[in-house]
């Protein structure tokens, strides 16, 4: 036997490796097709996502200068490469049609497995929370605006040059987060598919579509918890708003009470999120000693509906300035959801925060493998004062 | 930007690959350095009914065993999806930066690995045969 003969048994492949019978050995050799292939990665998957991996119901999602995370249907990993000083010595599986050749071969030969590379480490999964922040963004850009429906020309040029237009596979190109997590998020935002683009109404518009249905709503003497779908958006949109912006309006600021199953749907206002919306309009302007914020809000908030200051949670912040309480508009949706940049923010808002006030605008933060109380201990100092107190939270 | 993860073996099917992993590197002599192709690393034995195993490198002996992997490890294939104007631009600069039109296909997983830990044990009263020795010319670095 000479070193020049390239192989010297015949071949097996992993199978050979890993099914080695006792009493037998089996030379590993450098493949014929050696070398760094770069193009081959390894990746450990949890057992449970093997299934949607090989489904081909996975993506691997992100931005040139963004850290890659893989995408499941509902779920978003963060890509880990782990590297290893140890050497891991791959080996591929050989071709059938060869081991059947290896048979006839006579059986002296010692049965070769070949090593394709070896690789440097293996890429991790970690489950992260959906990037999200800057669909808020892209979506800000180019709000739909009055301006569309009423003068066709300008939304026909917008679409010429999509400035600030997005389909859904622009932002799923865009954004690191999973189908079902990027939808939720356009859900939370109150986007509306328009014409194919992904869209948020701006204020104005929201605004006075709210108004002009509240008004409709004593106009027309309806009751609130059983608006007919058909009735509402054919009154909307002969007060000039387009038909799926209508409906949009109604899945927004209302509940659905019943589906119609061949005649219309039943809605029903929803207190909450009509007066939080309502609260919003007061203190745009500014923040207002809580007697006069309450006393106008009072006067918005619709027969039938009973606003609280406790709906307010996460929305607005108090201030005590010498003996009166002034109330000013803080939204948690204003504020980013990464906990670092979230805890940085709200402690340049206020030094201190008791639980009661804190707790609306951190409960939302969701990081996989870490509780509330982790995020809590992770960013925040606490202090209490005495057994009694209440418990005060600052900066660490 | 999106890359898809696909899997062309067919449902179920993806074959097993395997992994042999030992401390250190392996070091080919100075004369094989740049034609590793087809050389002998060395000589794998299951020396008895046991999930026990040993690795003869050169003149040195490894001693290990199979091991389940907790999480099995795919063997991912980035494959280059070249549309023909594309051709021309990946050709000054073969670069990654530019994965667009890339898919990664999973050709293998991997749930075993022959692991050994140990450093290796000189096998100084069992030199091998002197032809051996040419061919899996190899010694284990630490």
């Amino acid at each position: 036997m000479d070193m020049i003969d390239p192989q010297p048994g015949c071949s097996g492949g992993a199978e050979a490796v890993l099914g080695l019978q006792p009493n037998s050995s089996i030379s590993i050799a450098y493949h014929s097709l050696f070398g760094t292939h770069n193009d081959l990665l390894l990746l450990e998957v949890d057992e449970k996502l093997l299934p949607e991996i090989l489904h081909e119901r996975v993506t691997l999602r992100g931005q040139p200068d963004e850290d890659a995370v893989l995408c499941t249907a509902s779920k978003t990993y963060a890509v880990k490469f782990v590297g290893s000083s140890n050497s891991l010595f791959l080996i591929p599986p050989i071709d059938k049609k060869v081991s059947d050749l290896c048979k006839t071969k006579d059986d002296n030969n010692m049965v070769v497995a070949s090593v394709i590379k070896v690789a440097p480490g293996c890429m991790e999964l970690v489950e992260v929370a959906p990037k999200l922040d800057k669909l808020k963004l892209l979506l800000s850009q180019n709000p739909y605006s009055f301006s569309e429906t009423s003068d066709m020309d300008i939304s026909e040029e917008k679409e010429k040059t999509g400035i600030g237009l997005y389909r859904w596979d622009d932002l799923v190109d865009r954004l690191q987060a999973s189908d079902e997590e990027l939808r939720l998020g356009l859900q939370s935002l109150s986007a509306i598919e328009i014409d194919g683009y992904w869209r948020i109404l701006d204020d104005k518009y929201t605004n006075t579509i709210l108004n002009m249905l509240l008004h409709n709503v004593i106009l027309n003497d309806w009751s609130i918890n059983a608006l007919k779908e058909d009735e509402v958006v054919g009154v909307l949109e002969t007060d000039g708003f387009p038909r799926n912006i209508a409906t949009h309006c109604l899945q927004v600021y209302c509940c659905k009470v019943d589906e119609g199953v061949g005649v219309c749907s039943t809605w029903k206002l929803d207190e909450r999120r009509v007066c939080v919306h309502l609260a919003r309009e007061i203190l745009k302007e500014g923040k207002l000693k809580i007697e006069i914020f309450m006393e106008k809000w009072m006067r918005k908030v619709p027969d039938g509906m009973h606003a609280s200051f406790d709906m307010l949670e996460g929305e607005v912040l108090t201030e005590k300035l010498g003996m009166e309480t002034w109330v000013y508009s803080f939204s948690v949706s204003s504020l980013p959801s990464t906990p670092a940049e979230r805890f940085s923010l709200l402690f340049q808002e206020r030094a201190k925060w008791e639980w009661k006030d804190l707790q609306p605008y951190v409960r939302d933060l969701k990081v996989p493998g870490l509780s509330s109380e982790g995020l809590l201990l992770k960013y925040t100092r606490r202090t209490q004062p005495t057994m009694d107190a209440e418990p005060i939270f600052s900066a660490r | 930007m999106q890359i898809k993860v696909k899997c062309s073996c067919g449902e179920g099917n993806c074959p097993e690959w395997a992994i042999v992993e030992l401390q250190g590197v392996v070091e080919a002599q100075p004369s094989f350095q740049n034609r590793l192709q087809n050389l002998q690393i060395g000589v794998l034995c299951r020396p008895s009914s046991q999930e026990s195993y040993t690795f003869t490198v050169g003149y040195h002996e490894l001693i290990g065993t199979k091991v389940s992997l907790k999480k099995p490890i795919l063997v991912l294939k980035k494959i280059k999806l070249r549309k023909e104007e594309e051709e021309e631009e990946e050709e000054e600069g073969e670069d990654d930066v530019n994965s667009a039109g890339v898919e990664l296909d999973v050709i293998g997983v991997i749930r075993h690995k022959i692991l050994f830990k140990t450093r290796p044990k000189a096998l100084i009263s069992k030199p091998q045969p002197a032809v051996k020795e040419k061919v899996g010319a190899a010694t284990v670095l630490q």
